[in-house]
């Protein structure tokens, strides 16, 4: 750590993390009600529904808190200078956190907007708006003060005003169920498929650079390539949710072909990875961080570019839309991608707030581990039950619950890796949390 | 490449596929009141989507196919159920799904508000959305229809029981719906003729009938099914 401000960034982290295993734990109750039947009673006060709403309305909160974060580590270093204002970064921390605290105890009171990812309701919405204007504020008076521009500044202010900008989509009541869904992905698709991408462009590229040492300018080109063709295959990409809402037949071409490109910026991004490590100019530190950012980049390939893929052309899309093959997809991309790209910032930056130079790995791996073993086989066991769902109810015509009845084996063994998912959780957030300094071997 | 052709990468490839989006969301917005018949999207139909959104049925339903999985798809729920069916079902859940592993909540919904919910359905149900969901595409129903008529040794009164509805809420052989109790073996209880009757009038039958009358059945196709359901003993 070299500057005095980066430190807000650790209590960004310490509650992505608790808010994370929270998630996590939401997301087992999501899979017990796939498995077993929950009593008439129990549904009336605590539905599937609310469940759902929480997991993933605190896994959006963990992440953009751990996003920023990020960024308020990063910005410093960068720019060399300390955060405008701390105070400020303080503020908005708190204000944040209250939101997602209350919006999550209103929807147990079924206080909810009702919109699928955006139940949080109006009066909240703007509060998050404001928090985002202090933190977009108080970064870009960082950046504009210390007056030393680099690509990684650019895109992750870029990437963070757009992200900003698209929230206001969610935002209105839409009287049209077809207009309502339209720009409900220009949330939701424009943000994991564009602007949370040009963050992790940019919050990679700076890792990879402090970790390998490689040149400025060739992270900063390859950084340029990545985020252009993110968005030329991402923006007019988001027609692959426009196949079956009503909107007119040329998204099929268009939604199609572009989307189908997704996957060439993720797969650069692995080729990027592999080839600045393979010709670092620094000497490895703190190995397991590295095998984290490799192993986002691979991660991040399966989940979001092959699993994404798989049904994105409208022929296939058809009869898996809405799906737990969709499901499937969004837990491998969401993790692969997201999670284990603020892991590996965690992991970069936590040691250096703590003032360990090496830190012990043995949790760290094994927690790592675990996660994306049991992630991996989730994706698969989520895959095959929307494999069965799509042929059985799609192509057969099986009634839902008939079709269920044939998934629900699969929903079971679920839950039981879910299990093993938590450990791994518990386990890194442990060690994250309470990090401890590698032993020194006797010499 | 150098880092200035890298720049023109990302410039050019962001702005062209802006361009592209904006211009087709402009013409989205052109062509949307048509395709969503957005002349019919009375002021019932508003509240009926807020009612929907108000009670979160989204994140256990998925509707034109977005949401949560736990339920089925309501875009064409009133086609599948009927409006009778859908009434029930929001009305009393705790009845209509005792029998199943998965449970809707009870949220004492007003009956003037489920009149909203099912003008929203209805309405939902006429977008003009590519046939989307595939088990409910009227298309496939009919070449279904077709293809089992053609099958030797299928009866047609088989052919009527798979196309027209009966098997969203019953099932044969496995297949099929919930709601109502499975027909494989029907025809030990009732005879042909009360088969037939309790298809076209059912609380003629029985007082307490939750099944809808079945309207849309020709009388030759009501005396197919019937003599179908009959023998199957
Ligand atoms: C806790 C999750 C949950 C919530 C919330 C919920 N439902 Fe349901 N709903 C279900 C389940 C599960 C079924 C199917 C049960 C079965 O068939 O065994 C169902 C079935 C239905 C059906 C019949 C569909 C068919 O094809 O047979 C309708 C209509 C319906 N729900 C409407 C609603 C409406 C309207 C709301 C909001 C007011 C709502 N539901 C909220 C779980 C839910
Ligand atoms: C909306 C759901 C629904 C649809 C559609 C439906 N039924 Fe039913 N049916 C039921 C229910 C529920 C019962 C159970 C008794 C009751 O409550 O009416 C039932 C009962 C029956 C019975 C009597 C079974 C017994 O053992 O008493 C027959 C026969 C029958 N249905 C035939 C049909 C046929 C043929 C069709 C299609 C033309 C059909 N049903 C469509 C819901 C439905
Ligand atoms: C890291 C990036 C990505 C993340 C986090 C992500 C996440 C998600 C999520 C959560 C959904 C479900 C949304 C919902 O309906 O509730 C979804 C849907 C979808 N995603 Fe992705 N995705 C990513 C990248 C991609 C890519 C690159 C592709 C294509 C190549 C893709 C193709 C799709 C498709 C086709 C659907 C629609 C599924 C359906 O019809 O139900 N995704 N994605
Ligand atoms: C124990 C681990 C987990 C289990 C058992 C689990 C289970 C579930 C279930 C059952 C659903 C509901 C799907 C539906 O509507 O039918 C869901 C939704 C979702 N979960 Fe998880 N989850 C877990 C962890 C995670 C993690 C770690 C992430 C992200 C990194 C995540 C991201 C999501 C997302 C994005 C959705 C919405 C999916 C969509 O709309 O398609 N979950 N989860
Ligand atoms: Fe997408």
């Amino acid at each position: 750590m070299e500057y005095r401000s980066q430190r807000i960034a650790h209590w960004y982290f310490r509650i992505a993390l608790v808010l994370f295993v929270l998630q996590v734990m939401m997301g087992l109750w999501l899979a017990y009600n796939y498995t077993f039947t929950v009593p008439q009673e129990i549904v009336d006060v605590f539905p599937f529904a609310t469940a759902r709403a929480i997991h993933t309305n605190l896994l959006v909160l963990w992440m953009l808190l751990g996003f920023m974060g990020g960024t308020y580590y990063i910005v410093p270093e960068e720019t060399g200078s300390e955060v405008y204002s701390p105070n400020l970064a303080w503020l908005q921390l708190i204000a944040l956190v209250a939101t997602g605290v209350i919006a999550i105890i209103g929807f147990l009171f079924g206080w909810t907007k009702g919109r699928p990812l955006l139940e949080i309701p109006p009066p909240l919405n703007y509060v998050v708006v404001i928090g985002a204007l202090i933190f977009l504020f108080n970064i870009g008076m960082t950046m504009f003060k210390a007056k030393r521009w680099t690509v990684i500044q650019g895109v992750l202010l870029g990437g963070l005003v757009f992200l900003a900008l698209l929230y206001l989509f969610g935002i209105p009541f839409y009287k049209n169920e077809v207009i309502d869904w339209y720009y409900w992905w220009w949330v939701i698709h424009l943000w994991v498929e564009g602007a949370w991408e040009l963050v992790t462009g940019a919050i990679m590229a700076f890792v990879l650079l402090k970790l390998t040492g490689v040149e400025r300018r060739v992270v900063e080109k390859w950084l340029y390539v990545e985020i252009g063709l993110f968005l030329f295959t991402g923006i007019a990409g988001t027609g692959h949710h426009y196949y079956w809402i009503g909107a007119p037949k040329y998204w099929l071409w268009i939604g199609g072909v572009f989307s189908a490109l997704e996957p060439l910026p993720i797969l650069l991004m692995v080729i990027d990875t592999m080839h600045h490590v393979k010709h670092r100019q620094t000497q490895i530190i703190n190995p397991h961080t590295w095998t984290l950012a490799v192993g986002c980049a691979i991660f991040h390939f399966i989940g979001a570019g092959i699993w994404g893929f798989a049904h994105t052309l409208p022929q296939i899309n058809y009869y898996t839309h809405g799906s737990q093959v969709t499901v499937s997809h969004g837990h491998l991309a969401f993790f692969g991608a997201y999670a284990l790209l603020n892991l590996t910032v965690f992991y970069f930056a936590i040691p250096k707030l703590k003032g360990i130079e090496v830190y012990q790995p043995t949790r760290a791996k094994l927690g790592f581990w675990t996660m994306c073993s049991a992630m991996m086989l989730m994706g698969l066991t989520f895959g095959i039950a929307g494999v069965l769902q799509s042929y059985l109810e799609r192509v057969l015509g099986m009634g839902y619950m008939t079709a269920q009845g044939h998934m629900r084996l699969w929903m079971g063994i679920t839950l039981v890796l879910g299990v093993f998912f938590l450990a791994g959780v518990v386990v890194t957030v442990f060690d994250l949390l309470f990090m401890k300094p590698a032993v020194r071997r006797a010499e | 490449m150098t880092k200035k052709a890298a720049f023109w990468i990302f410039l050019f490839g962001t702005l062209s596929s802006a361009a592209l989006f904006l211009v087709l969301t402009w013409d989205m917005h052109r062509q949307v009141d048509v395709l969503s018949r957005a002349d019919k999207l009375s002021d019932t139909v508003i509240a009926g989507k807020k009612s929907f959104e108000k009670h979160n049925c989204n994140d256990c339903h998925t509707i034109l196919g977005f949401g949560g999985y736990y339920a089925p798809d309501l875009t064409r729920v009133v086609q599948r159920v009927g409006e009778d069916g859908v009434r029930y079902r929001i009305k009393h859940p705790e009845l209509a799904f005792a029998a199943s592993v998965r449970k809707m909540p009870q949220q004492h919904i007003p009956a003037a508000e489920i009149e909203n919910l099912l003008a929203f359905f209805s309405w939902v149900g006429e977008i003009d959305n590519g046939d989307w969901p595939p088990q409910d595409s009227k298309k496939r129903l009919t070449r279904g229809e077709k293809r089992l008529v053609a099958m030797a040794g299928v009866s047609p009164g088989a052919a009527v029981f798979k196309s027209k509805g009966c098997m969203n809420c019953h099932a044969l052989g496995g297949s099929g719906g919930s709601f109502g109790p499975a027909l494989d073996t029907v025809g030990r209880t009732l005879s042909t003729e009360q088969i037939g009757q309790y298809i076209k009038e059912p609380k003629s039958v029985n007082p307490q009938a939750l099944m809808p009358p079945q309207t849309d059945l020709t009388d030759r196709e009501l005396e197919e099914v019937a003599k179908f359901l009959g023998n199957l003993k």
